[in-house]
């Protein structure tokens, strides 16, 4: 698990109310994949499409009356880094072992529900995907699950 | 005119330079520039924080120049919902194209300058907006 070296962090306050621009925010950053170092202060490894997002996200926090600064950072210390980034894998890998279950859950049930959930878990694979920078074991498995569960229904069908 | 954006353009900037040449500005000039406050005096900056051309509310840079210039042919519309998956994947919209053109920019990007993006993606655009438009008359995907 190598760390990414340079980071790009968020940080912002929104007001409590309205609640719904809070929600949507916090939708966001979790689609993204970001690590919370603090309340209101997010980090993502930097690249342009990472920056890009924040930058986009940043204009809606001050639509919605919030305050924001990105900054790019690297951190003091390799081993704070790497806490921060074995959190973001193995948060990751939780949610490649909510998959692989699924696929094998999947397994046993008639044909048109399996092509179903394969469907499913392919778009769920590849919206994990994006916010993975770590590459933890579980990727794979997680690829092999659902890959199974694919040929058993090419199986099925022949 | 003048027109200004972000260096290292993709999907939805390369899209809007396309637009703008297309049906705003035959004669547009580009040039790209990281800040804001570098934006040569005259020139109008699209796909930058903070200026009017960009993203607002749900909206990506494509749907907000199509709305501003009243630009309404659905085929626009429909190469809009693609720019916008490429650019934002929140799945507002079903376009499964909308993968395979962030993956060949993204990729074209990697071997291009911004200058040659804008001239190679402007064909792919022009092949885009053809397919869309025949779409729409045929009423089906023309083969």
């Amino acid at each position: 698990m190598a760390p990414p070296g340079r980071w790009v962090l968020l940080a912002y306050r929104l007001p409590r109310e309205p609640s719904t621009p809070r929600i949507a925010v916090w939708r966001k950053l979790k689609r993204l994949g970001v690590a919370q170092l603090l309340d209101g202060l997010v980090a993502l490894p930097l690249d342009s499409r990472n920056r890009e997002q924040l930058e986009w996200l940043a204009e809606e926090i001050v639509e919605a009356g919030g305050e924001v600064s990105i900054w790019l950072a690297d951190s003091s210390t390799a081993a704070q880094e790497r806490e921060i980034a074995s959190r973001l894998a193995s948060a990751i890998a939780a949610q490649y072992a909510e998959v692989i279950g699924q696929a094998r859950d999947a397994a046993g049930k008639p044909l048109s529900q399996r092509r179903r959930t394969l469907a499913r878990l392919r778009r769920e694979l590849a919206r994990i995907r994006r916010r993975d920078y770590f590459a933890p074991v579980e990727r794979e498995e997680a690829d092999r699950a659902v890959e199974t569960l694919a040929e058993s229904i090419v199986e099925l069908a022949a | 005119m003048r027109w200004a954006t972000r260096p290292g353009i993709h999907v939805d900037r390369t899209a809007c330079a396309w637009l703008i040449r297309r049906f705003i500005d035959p004669g547009a000039e580009f040039s790209f520039v990281a800040d804001i406050e570098d934006i040569p005096a005259g020139t109008t900056a699209f796909d930058m924080r903070g200026v009017e051309l960009s993203h607002r509310g749900r909206d990506c840079t494509f749907e907000t120049i199509l709305r501003r210039y009243e630009l309404d042919e659905s085929a626009l519309w429909d190469i809009a919902r693609i720019v916008h998956e490429a650019d934002l994947e929140d799945e507002r919209f079903d376009a499964p194209e909308a993968r395979g053109l962030d993956v060949l920019i993204r990729g074209l990007s990697m071997v291009c300058s911004d200058d040659e993006m804008l001239e190679l993606t402007g064909r792919l655009y022009d092949g885009l907006y053809e397919y869309r438009r025949r779409a729409t008359m045929l009423g089906r995907d023309p083969a």
